[in-house]
C-alpha cells in the first residue's frame, strides 16, 4: 500500500501529474470541437510542424514555446497558401506540409545530436521536465483554458453554423484564428507531456469518447475535460512505475476509455446498438434494417 | 562536381544505401500516385505509426518482425473501418483514435519489453544499418509490389478515381480495397527499416502529389512519381553524406524542394473536374 503512494513523496512526480492534468484538461475541451468538425488530423500536423522550430529553439537556448509557435505559423500559412494555389486536395496538402517540416526538425536533430534531445521531443519527457519549461506549459495552458472558458459558446456557434454565427453578428474568422491559435498553443504544450507524436490522442480520443456517451455539448465538454485531465493524471501516475513512456501510458488509457465506451456506452454504443436492433426486430418482426435506432 | 557525386559512391555502404533509398522511394512512390487520387494519404500515417506494437509483439513472441508489423498495420486500417460502421463517430476522428492509441500502445509496451531494436531506428529508420537479408526482404517485397501494382493497375485507378463507377461495371471492390490496403502495409513495413515510420508517410504522399500537379494523366502522373522520387532519393542520399546529416529526413527534403518546383513552375491549369472536386470539399474546410 505505502509502495503506491510513493510517488506523492517526490516533487517531481507531483509537478509532473498536475502539469499533465492541466494539459489534460485544455486538450480534451480543444478535442469536442476538433472532433465534430473532422479536423483531427489538423492536431497531428500541426504537432509534427513545430518540430524543427523546437529543435531550434533548444539549439540556441530559447524558450521552446517560441520556436514552436513560429514553426506552426510557418506550417499553417503554407499549408493555406499551397491549398489555395493547387489542385491537391487537402488531405495531402497537410500530409506534404507536416512531414517535410518534421524531416526538417529530424535532420536537425541529426546534425546536432548533443544539443537536442529527440526522445525528449517526439515522446515527450514530463517526469524530467525542467522548472522552465514546465513554467512555459502552464502559462500556455492558463491562458488558452482562460481563453476557452470566455469564448466557448460562441464558438460554438461559428462551428455549427458559420452563416448563422455570421448573421448574429459574431467575428466568425477572427473567432476561428482565435481557436487554431489556441489549438497550436496547445500542441505546443502537450509535446512536453505526451510528446509530438501522440498530440493527436489527446486532441482527439477524449471528445471522442465523450460524444459516444451524451448529446448535449456542455456535458460533452465537462466529460472531455474530465478525461483528458483524469487520464493524464494517472498516466503520469502509473509511468512512476515504468521508469518513463509517460505519453504512452496516458494515451493508453485514453484508448482503453474510448473501446468501453464504444461497447458499453448507454445509448451510442454496440451493445445499445444491439439491443435497440433486436428489440425492432422482435417488436416488428419483419424489417431490421428499417430500424431508426439502428441507422441514425 | 563529378567528384563531389562519385566520392560518396565509392564506399560500399554507401553505395547500398543508395540502392535501398532508391527502392523505398520507387516502391512508395508508385503506390502515392493511388493514394493521392483515393484521398488516402493520410492512411499511410495511420498505418505507419500502428506497426509498432506488432514489432514489440512479434519481438515477444519470436516471430518475424515483418510479420508482426504486417499484420498490426492492416488490423488498424480494418478497426478504423468498423470503428467508423458502428459508431457516429466521423472517420478521420476514429483513425486518430486507433492509430494513436496503438502507437501509444507499443511505445508501453517498447518500454517493458527489453528488445535488441532500438525506439530511433524503428522510429526515423537507418539507413546505413540495414543488413544484406533485410535488403534482400526490402528488394522482394518492393518489386512484388511493383509487379501487383502494375497488373492491376487500370482496376486500381478506377477503383481509387471512382468507386461507385468501378462498382457499376462489376470490379471486386472489396478486394480492390484490402488489396491496396494490404499493398500498402506491406510497403510500409518493408520502408521501416530504412526510413522509419514517420517519414515513410512523406514518401508516400510527396511523390505523387508531384505528378498530381503536373499532368492530367495517370499514366504520366507515376512515371513523374517515380523519376522525382529517385531523383530525391539519389540527391539526397549523396547530400546527406556531405553534409554529415541523417539520410532520410535529406531525401524528404530534397523531394519536398522538388515539389515546390513543381508547384511554382509545373502547375498544368487546373481542371474542371478537380475545381468542382475542391469546390464540393471547401465548405466543410474553411
Amino acid at each position: 500500500m505505502a509502495e503506491l503512494l510513493v510517488p506523492f513523496q517526490y516533487d517531481f512526480m507531483i509537478k509532473a501529474m498536475w502539469v499533465s492534468s492541466l494539459v489534460g484538461a485544455v486538450c480534451g475541451f480543444l478535442s469536442c470541437y476538433l472532433m465534430l468538425k473532422g479536423w483531427s488530423l489538423m492536431g497531428d500536423a500541426l504537432a509534427h510542424a513545430i518540430v524543427p522550430g523546437v529543435a531550434v529553439a533548444y539549439l540556441f537556448k530559447l524558450p521552446y514555446a517560441v520556436g514552436a509557435f513560429f514553426a506552426g505559423l510557418l506550417a499553417a500559412l503554407g499549408m493555406a497558401f499551397i491549398r489555395q494555389q493547387s489542385k491537391l486536395n487537402v488531405d495531402a496538402v497537410i500530409g506534404l506540409v507536416f512531414t517535410t517540416f518534421f524531416a526538417a526538425g529530424m535532420l536537425l536533430v541529426s546534425l546536432y545530436p548533443a544539443a537536442i534531445n529527440v526522445q525528449t521531443i517526439v515522446l515527450g519527457n514530463i517526469l524530467a521536465i525542467s522548472d522552465w519549461d514546465a513554467l512555459q506549459v502552464v502559462i500556455i495552458t492558463a491562458v488558452s483554458l482562460a481563453v476557452l472558458l470566455l469564448i466557448w459558446r460562441d464558438l460554438i456557434a461559428v462551428f455549427f453554423d458559420e452563416d448563422h454565427a455570421a448573421s448574429v453578428g459574431l467575428p466568425v474568422t477572427r473567432l476561428k484564428v482565435i481557436f487554431f491559435t489556441l489549438l497550436s498553443a496547445c500542441t505546443v504544450a502537450a509535446l512536453q507531456t505526451v510528446g509530438a507524436l501522440l498530440v493527436i490522442a489527446m486532441v482527439v480520443t477524449p471528445g471522442a469518447t465523450a460524444y459516444l456517451l451524451v448529446d448535449r455539448f456542455e456535458r460533452l465538454i465537462l466529460i472531455a475535460v474530465g478525461l483528458g485531465a483524469g487520464t493524464s493524471f494517472v498516466g503520469a501516475y502509473i509511468s512512476y512505475f515504468l521508469d518513463g513512456a509517460t505519453g504512452g501510458v496516458i494515451v493508453t488509457l485514453q484508448t482503453l476509455i474510448f473501446l468501453a465506451a464504444f461497447i458499453f456506452a448507454p445509448k451510442h454504443g454496440l451493445l445499445a446498438r444491439r439491443r435497440a436492433i433486436k428489440t425492432t426486430v422482435l417488436a416488428d418482426g419483419r424489417d431490421a434494417s428499417a430500424s431508426p435506432a439502428a441507422s441514425p | 562536381m563529378m567528384s563531389w557525386i562519385s566520392e560518396p559512391l565509392s564506399y560500399p555502404f554507401m553505395q547500398q544505401a543508395l540502392l535501398i533509398a532508391v527502392l523505398v522511394g520507387t516502391v512508395c512512390a508508385v503506390l502515392s500516385c493511388y493514394l493521392i487520387l483515393k484521398g488516402w494519404s493520410l492512411m499511410g500515417d495511420a498505418v505507419s505509426h500502428a506497426v509498432l506494437p506488432g514489432i514489440v509483439i512479434a519481438f515477444l513472441v519470436g516471430a518475424p518482425l515483418a510479420v508482426g508489423a504486417f499484420i498490426a498495420g492492416l488490423f488498424c486500417a480494418v478497426a478504423t473501418g468498423y470503428l467508423k460502421e458502428n459508431s457516429r463517430i466521423k472517420e478521420d476522428t476514429v483513425m486518430g483514435v486507433v492509430f494513436s492509441g496503438m502507437f501509444a500502445f507499443g511505445i508501453v509496451l517498447f518500454v517493458k519489453v527489453e528488445t535488441d531494436q532500438h525506439l530511433n531506428h524503428i522510429l526515423f529508420g537507418n539507413l546505413l544499418g540495414v543488413s544484406q537479408a533485410e535488403l534482400i526482404e526490402l528488394a522482394v517485397t518492393a518489386i512484388a509490389v511493383i509487379a501487383i501494382v502494375l497488373v492491376k493497375r487500370r482496376d486500381l485507378m478506377l477503383y481509387c478515381f471512382d468507386p461507385e463507377h468501378a462498382q457499376a461495371i462489376n470490379l471486386p471492390v472489396r478486394s480492390l480495397h484490402y488489396g491496396l490496403l494490404i499493398l500498402l502495409s506491406l510497403t510500409i513495413v518493408a520502408s521501416i527499416k530504412a526510413v522509419g515510420i514517420i517519414l515513410v508517410v512523406a514518401m508516400l504522399i510527396a511523390p505523387g502529389a508531384i505528378g498530381y500537379l503536373v499532368t492530367d494523366r495517370f499514366d504520366k502522373m507515376m512515371a513523374v512519381a517515380v523519376a522525382s522520387a529517385i531523383t530525391s532519393s539519389v540527391a539526397g542520399t549523396i547530400l546527406s553524406f556531405h553534409i554529415g546529416g541523417a539520410t532520410g529526413p535529406t531525401i524528404i527534403l530534397v523531394q519536398a524542394s522538388l515539389f515546390m518546383v513543381a508547384f511554382v513552375f509545373g502547375q498544368r491549369r487546373t481542371s474542371p473536374i478537380a475545381l468542382d472536386r475542391k469546390a464540393a470539399q471547401r465548405p466543410s474546410l474553411r
